[in-house]
């Protein structure tokens, strides 16, 4: 898969999992807004960061994501109230760690963006996408398929 | 050593004969010089066996676990009043008594359905840098007297100095005595070298992105995905592992090198918080794969973030059960 994907004419594929109560509502509301974002969002909805099996992230970046992004309500703001403090630390620990074993660091992303933070949701995309778009193609743990 | 040894069977003879403990887990004689193997001891005549010396490797944790939710497993068909409860005795140095405290902290057994005989430790001999000091050689004959081992080979005998076989792991190691015990065998041992417990992180950390994913997949790329990593490691207790999950399926088992990769990944993972780095999974691995670069990172982070040292005291939970407001969050990204 990696060999056949060239930088040109190619565009970042970027998953995002996001929490319902928040970041999902968040783009709910930048889509009500009619706030322009980029398209290269696909987002998967789970009911609290918290419940992100970190494996989550890594199974993406094997099936040949480009980037990841998770992101969930602020810190003291979880519909679960502690959900999202547990994931921070999982998530702290994740990205440490992923890239210690050699992947670049801008490839998962992590952030918070809340109900009525609509503007902050197409910033985030925006942000995201660019620093995806700079790394390239990922090549890194990515699965062929014959 | 002889003395911890002599008094270990005793203590260990007592402990049976008053049916305190139902087995013990130690450590007996092996087959081939320089190995010693674990052992289940139910007869106070057989406390005989037990050593306790350079040559034990193994976390014993690991059988406890395995002897203790067996049992519970059994007595789950039996009436309530007819169950038995079962005591396992285990001889624990500071590693093994780490990860029963991690066992207990996750509610995995209860303090009274194991007795500890802590034993002092000054950290095994790894079998592969014996291997290399004596050029591959099969090993006829081997001891260790003092701080010197002597090995004999066809080729003459030769005398190395313990220090320079010691497991990387033993080198370093912070917590060489128990943890917790309930009987203490002989005294304290002398601390090892933790200061530079991190050196070998900090110098990897300090690599390219390149010259680390380099590293992984060379690394990765040995393993044979045999398990025996996960088979001897005590915190690696799941009754169905997520390799062998198949709904859904997370990880494929054909050859693909990915697979590999994200099985080390995913397991490695799972070690946070909640490796106590007793070596076992280094020195089972038949194609030296170098594990525990990847798991003391883990360590390290754990210890530099939250604070935490696996299984190292009973009020200090495992980092990811819990949390704190003010946690570092600075790898929060903010457009
Ligand atoms: S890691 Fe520590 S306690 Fe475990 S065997 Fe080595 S020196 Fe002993
Ligand atoms: S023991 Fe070694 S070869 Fe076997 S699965 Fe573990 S790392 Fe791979």
């Amino acid at each position: 898969m990696s060999e056949t994907k060239t930088t040109e004419g190619w565009e970042p594929k970027i998953v995002a999992i996001v929490c319902n109560w928040c970041t999902y509502a968040g783009a709910d509301l930048a889509g009500i807004s009619r706030i322009q974002y980029p398209p290269n969002v696909r987002i998967v909805r789970v009911p609290c960061t918290g419940r992100i099996n970190p494996f989550y992230v890594v199974k993406a970046l094997q099936e040949g994501a480009d980037g990841v992004l998770v992101s969930g309500c602020h810190p003291g703001e979880c519909h679960y109230i502690t959900g999202n403090l547990h994931a921070r630390r999982k998530f702290a620990m994740l990205k440490n760690f992923l890239s210690y074993i050699g992947l670049e660091e801008d490839r998962t992303i992590f952030t918070w963006v809340s109900a009525s933070e609509g503007e902050r949701f197409a910033q985030v995309i925006k942000g995201v996408t660019e620093k995806v778009r700079a790394l390239g193609p990922a090549n890194k743990l990515v699965k062929k398929i014959a | 050593m002889e003395n911890i040894e002599k008094k270990l069977r005793e203590e260990a003879k007592l402990l049976l004969a008053e049916k305190r403990v139902d087995v013990i887990i130690g450590y007996e004689k092996g087959t081939l010089p320089f190995t010693a193997t674990p052992c289940f001891i139910t007869d106070p005549e057989n406390a005989e066996k037990l050593v306790w010396n350079a040559c034990c490797v193994q976390n014993l944790a690991k059988f406890v676990h395995d002897v203790i939710s067996q049992h519970k497993e059994s007595q789950k068909r039996v009436k309530p009043e007819d169950r038995k409860k079962k005591v396992v005795g285990v001889v624990g140095r500071g590693c093994a008594t780490r990860s029963i405290v991690l066992h207990l902290q996750e509610k995995q057994y209860d303090r009274g359905d194991v007795v500890i005989i802590g034993v002092p430790c000054t950290g095994y001999i790894d079998g592969k840098k014996l291997a290399v000091q004596i050029g591959g050689e099969e090993v006829l004959e081997g001891s260790v007297e003092g701080d010197q081992v002597k090995v004999k080979t066809a080729s003459g005998e030769k005398s190395i100095t313990l220090k320079d076989v010691l497991a990387d792991n033993c080198l370093t190691c912070r917590f060489n005595n128990p943890i917790i015990s309930d009987i203490m065998i002989g005294e304290n041992a002398p601390p090892m070298d933790p200061d530079h417990e991190y050196d070998e992180v900090g110098a990897f950390e300090n690599l390219s992105t390149e010259e680390r994913w380099a590293y992984f997949t060379k690394e990765m790329g040995k393993c044979i995905r045999c398990y025996a990593c996960r088979q001897v490691c005590p915190s690696c207790y799941c009754k169905v592992c997520f390799v062998e999950q198949s709904q859904p399926r997370w990880v494929g088992i054909g050859a693909d090198e990915t697979d590999t990769q994200v099985f080390q990944l995913m397991r490695l993972f799972h070690m946070v918080g909640r490796c106590v780095d007793c070596g076992s999974c280094s020195a089972v691995c038949p194609m030296g794969v170098d594990l525990r670069k990847f798991l003391k990172k883990l360590d390290k982070d754990g210890f530099d973030l939250f604070g935490n040292r696996a299984g190292s005291s009973m009020d200090d939970p495992p980092p990811l059960s819990t949390y704190k407001e003010n946690d570092k969050q600075d790898f929060i990204f903010d457009p």
